[in-house]
């Protein structure tokens, strides 16, 4: 029974790690069903929204605000200082690349995550920062032997909200469908008179969104947050998003849930070093089995 | 800007010096090239300008065996620091635990990585591209972390007390013999690089990176060639990891980080993709400008950051990037006259025909006489989703006839070429070539037993030379090995040279001979239809399928392919052709196949085509009064 209690206790964790991971996995779908680029500066959004929620809470004093109101500020205006970085990104390093060589996309994408580590170095000091300890309750309630926090069960909350705001953006807006029809297609979407450049954007916009609010909630979660964060937080959420299939929403969501479990067992069972061996073994195995992932669908390849 | 320069005495006497250049074998213009470079850091005679040199060298080396398997293979390896630690790992635990000498330790670091290459480059490669880059990264990642948790090696701390390495008696020691070692790899590497480019491999690769579909479809067994990259790419990284390990002295988990794995990627799209002079560039940039920008302290990987951003975005090509044009492909092979190239060819074709007749033979299958069945597609299904593209289509194909295949569009001819050619495989039904069953083979298999092909809509090699674009196609008929091939033997020299010389003749036969030094992409669009032809026929194939060769050309280019389609049947090669010229079709063509809706609606000689109901119907609706718009059309 024992056993099965620590089993659940793992699978509360691992959901609440994960939700934050499928979150940053849905950036990179997003900007790769569109443009067919790994943005890999995505993990590095998610810490510069970290950073601009500390710096509300904490430099301008946000915490002391009414708690609602607080975390309002901390989730909204980050979503939206990271949203005008990424954008920023864009239009200066990627889109003079847009239709030029894949590779060197890539290695501007990697630049770019080099570039705003060592920017939020410079900005906000290579010292390990702490968001406000007590903003939301840290009490929590047993249900049988797990023990599941407030903390916990919000921020899964929020993380939940904001996926299905992002389906419903997807699937009911003009601007959803827009997106759906370049992820297929880009002349023939260009012919239909839907402005690409202007959809490219919204993804990179809803893209930083979702990063900068999975930086905030680690930030609630781990307390602790610092300049190379992004990097692992990154790492796990691209790999969420190969696992799920890249470019499919429901497969990121679904993949990130499964990175976080997989890492919740893996350090509760066997031991914190081993996490990336067994995420990636499993990663590895998957795309082997199945060689789109466990949601893609088969795609072909420059036919 | 060259060509404007040779106009004067100075420019001329440039390109005489370059041309002579060029002609010089590669490895001594690396060895003289690299002993001045050594010569230049020696005579220096500064312990930290070596030792920047020395990583310089290391950084060269992985990112020649890296520009393998990214620049000429176009695989995206995000984890290439594995092979990296496990060279250097498996060198320093063989020298402190087990006492060997550096050198006997080699071969072992070069085969362990190799090895590791193979297991996990096999069931992943024919991930797509974006997949394989995670896939290789999640390596890396699990490297590092395994020998970070494994205590034999040493866990966090790794292996201390590497010993320097013995040289006969002679003990390397300081910075300038390691530079002067790391030299020495390095004119290897750059030598076996150089000669692998320009080896048959080396086009095959490049193919697969141009267009990997393609590439498999005239001959290319891309799977196998991906793999051949990825683990040499490997064995490279392993032997620069043995150099590291025993200059560092200790190594542990940390050098061999996911940056270390971009860093080099870096090195070589800084450089240019797929070049070598840029990878040393590339080298020297990522190892050195970091040194300069020592100065800056707090934002030196800020500004490194931003001019590798900024350096993408004003040279997406690189600092030295690799031309495959050549502005004279055949210099110092012999010249023939037109007449003596047809007659070359037939003599050559006919050899080759007689061979695999031979062969076919002895294997106790029938060969097909002129006139006899050929290609057999007997009840053959094709579907997707509820569409039946080809719904149960039989005919046969004679040996030497040239056969069409016409149809409104959308009548399943193309995925019936794609059946036949091995790209997909049919819903039901059979296809024999010479008598044996071919469906289930993969392409390049195809090809091999004598299908060529050209593609609907234009897929050749665009970033190639019109000449190698050829040569490609005639992958399939070399047998060199690939140490011959990085040594560049006098017996791939010579098998090299004769690709070379039927390349061009097969352009000659289609009349671009004067064309073969440009870029595939400059040519127009007919131009490019030919190439595509010279390209399947370099193969020498038994049977030749064509998707719609006159698309996109004028009525005088169509009237050359006429003359084209007629000489390759005279060398005995069987046509079948996709088209929708009807003057064109009904003027070369034996036989004529309707296909409407996927469905065989009619089969025969082009007047009883031309008059068949069925097909009039399907090509004009039941309008009557129309009935002779058909013929009309073919006028």
């Amino acid at each position: 029974m024992l056993g099965m209690g620590d089993f659940l206790q793992y699978t509360v964790i691992g959901l609440t790690v994960g939700s934050f991971y499928a979150l940053v996995a849905l950036g990179y779908t997003i900007v790769y069903g569109i443009i067919r680029l790994i943005n890999f500066a995505q993990g590095d959004l998610s810490m510069v929204g970290a950073f601009l929620g500390w710096t509300l809470l904490v430099s301008f004093g946000f915490e002391h605000l009414p708690v609602y109101l607080a975390l309002v500020i901390a989730f909204v205006v980050p979503m939206i200082g990271t949203a005008i970085v990424n954008l920023g990104i864009l239009q200066f390093a990627y889109k003079p690349l847009l239709r030029r060589s894949l590779l060197a996309i890539l290695i501007t994408a990697l630049g770019m995550s080099l570039l705003l580590q060592n920017a939020a170095e410079l900005i906000w000091g290579a010292a390990i920062e702490a968001y406000p300890p007590n903003l939301l309750p840290l009490s929590g309630f047993f249900v049988g032997p797990v023990h599941v926090t407030y903390v916990q069960i919000a921020l899964v909350v929020a993380s939940l909200l904001l996926m299905g705001g992002l389906v419903a953006f997807i699937q009911g807006t003009t601007i959803g469908t827009a997106m759906r029809a370049l992820a297929v297609d880009h002349d023939a979407a260009r012919l239909m008179g839907i402005n690409v450049d202007a959809v490219i954007r919204i993804a990179f916009v809803l893209g930083a969104m979702l990063a900068a609010a999975s930086g905030v909630m680690l930030g609630i979660y781990y307390v602790q947050i610092h300049f190379t964060m992004g990097f692992l937080l990154g790492l796990r959420a691209f790999t969420a998003a190969v696992l799920g299939g890249i470019g499919n929403i429901p497969g990121a969501m679904a993949g990130g849930m499964l990175i976080g479990l997989l890492e919740a067992y893996t350090t509760g069972y066997l031991s914190g070093t081993w996490e990336d061996v067994v995420v990636f073994g499993v990663l590895i195995t998957v795309l082997i089995v199945k060689p789109t992932g466990l949601f893609g669908e088969r795609v072909a390849e420059r036919m | 800007m060259i060509a404007r320069l040779s106009d004067r005495q100075v420019g001329r006497a440039y390109a005489t010096v370059r041309d002579r250049l060029g002609r010089t074998p590669y490895w001594s213009r690396v060895v003289v090239a690299l002993a001045a470079i050594g010569a230049a850091v020696i005579s220096w005679n500064d312990d930290y300008v070596t030792a920047v040199a020395v990583s310089v060298a290391t950084y060269a080396m992985l990112g020649l065996g890296l520009n393998i398997v990214v620049g000429y293979a176009g695989l995206l390896d995000l984890g290439y620091a594995a092979f990296f630690a496990i060279g250097a790992y498996t060198s320093a635990l063989l020298m402190t635990q087990a006492h060997w000498n550096f050198f006997t330790t080699l071969p072992f670091a070069v085969l362990f990585t190799g090895t590791a290459g193979a297991i996990l480059g096999y069931p992943t490669l024919r991930l797509r591209s974006d997949y394989l880059a995670i896939v290789t990264l999640g390596f890396g990642e699990m490297t590092r972390i395994t020998f970070n948790n494994w205590e034999y090696a040493g866990g966090p701390n790794g292996v201390l007390g590497i010993p320097w390495p013995n040289f006969f008696g002679y003990e390397l020691n300081t910075q300038g013999d390691f530079f002067i070692v790391g030299l020495f790899l390095l004119a290897i590497a750059m030598i076996f690089a150089e000669h692998l480019d320009h080896s048959r491999l080396g086009r095959g690769w490049v193919a697969i990176r141009e267009d990997e579909f393609a590439a498999e479809s005239v001959g290319v067994p891309s799977l196998r060639l991906k793999l051949f990259a990825y683990v040499m790419g490997g064995m490279w990284g392993g032997l620069a990891g043995a150099f590291f390990a025993t200059r560092i002295g200790a190594i542990d988990p940390t050098s061999f980080t996911f940056q270390l794995s971009v860093l080099i990627l870096i090195v070589i799209v800084l450089g240019g993709t797929g070049s070598l002079p840029g990878v040393l560039v590339g080298a020297l940039v990522v190892v050195a400008l970091p040194e300069l920008l020592r100065e800056l302290s707090d934002v030196r990987l800020l500004v490194f950051a931003v001019l590798l951003v900024g350096m993408m975005l004003l040279r997406p090509q690189g600092l030295w990037p690799r031309i495959r044009r050549k502005p004279k492909p055949f210099y110092g092979l012999q010249e023939e006259e037109p007449e003596d190239v047809a007659a070359r060819i037939l003599r050559e074709h006919q050899v080759q025909m007689e061979e695999r007749d031979r062969r076919h033979a002895a294997a106790g299958h029938k060969v097909p006489a002129k006139g006899e069945v050929l290609l057999e597609v007997d009840g053959v299904v094709q579907q997707f989703g509820g569409l039946r593209a080809v719904d149960n289509v039989s005919f046969s194909v004679r040996r030497g006839e040239i056969f069409s295949i016409i149809g409104p569009n959308g009548g399943g001819k193309t995925t019936l070429f794609n059946c036949i050619t091995g790209v997909q495989r049919p819903k039901r039904g059979r296809v024999l070539f010479d008598g044996r069953p071919i469906v289930g083979l993969r392409p390049h298999v195809i090809v091999a037993r004598g299908i060529g092909r050209t593609f609907q809509g234009i897929r050749l090699f665009k970033n190639m030379a019109v000449f190698e674009n050829v040569m490609v196609g005639l992958y399939a008929r070399h047998r060199t090995m690939t140490w011959q091939a990085m040594l560049h033997t006098p017996g791939e020299r010579k098998d090299e040279l004769r690709t070379l010389q039927e390349s061009r003749r097969w352009l000659s036969f289609v009349g671009l001979e004067s064309m073969a030094g440009q870029l595939a992409s400059q040519l127009s669009y007919a131009d490019q239809r030919r190439v595509e032809i010279a390209r399947a026929l370099a193969a020498h194939p038994h049977l030749v399928l064509f998707d719609e060769p006159a698309a996109g050309m004028n009525p005088t280019e169509k009237l050359e392919l006429v003359g084209i389609i007629r000489k390759i049947r005279d060398l005995g090669i069987t046509v079948v052709l996709i088209e929708h010229d009807m003057s064109l079709v009904m003027r070369v063509s034996g036989r004529i196949a309707v296909l409407d809706h996927g469905i065989l609606i009619a089969l025969g000689k082009p007047a009883e085509i031309q008059n068949d109901p069925a097909v009039i119907e399907a090509y004009l609706g039941r309008e009557d009064d129309d009935t002779d718009a058909l013929t009309a059309r073919g006028a």
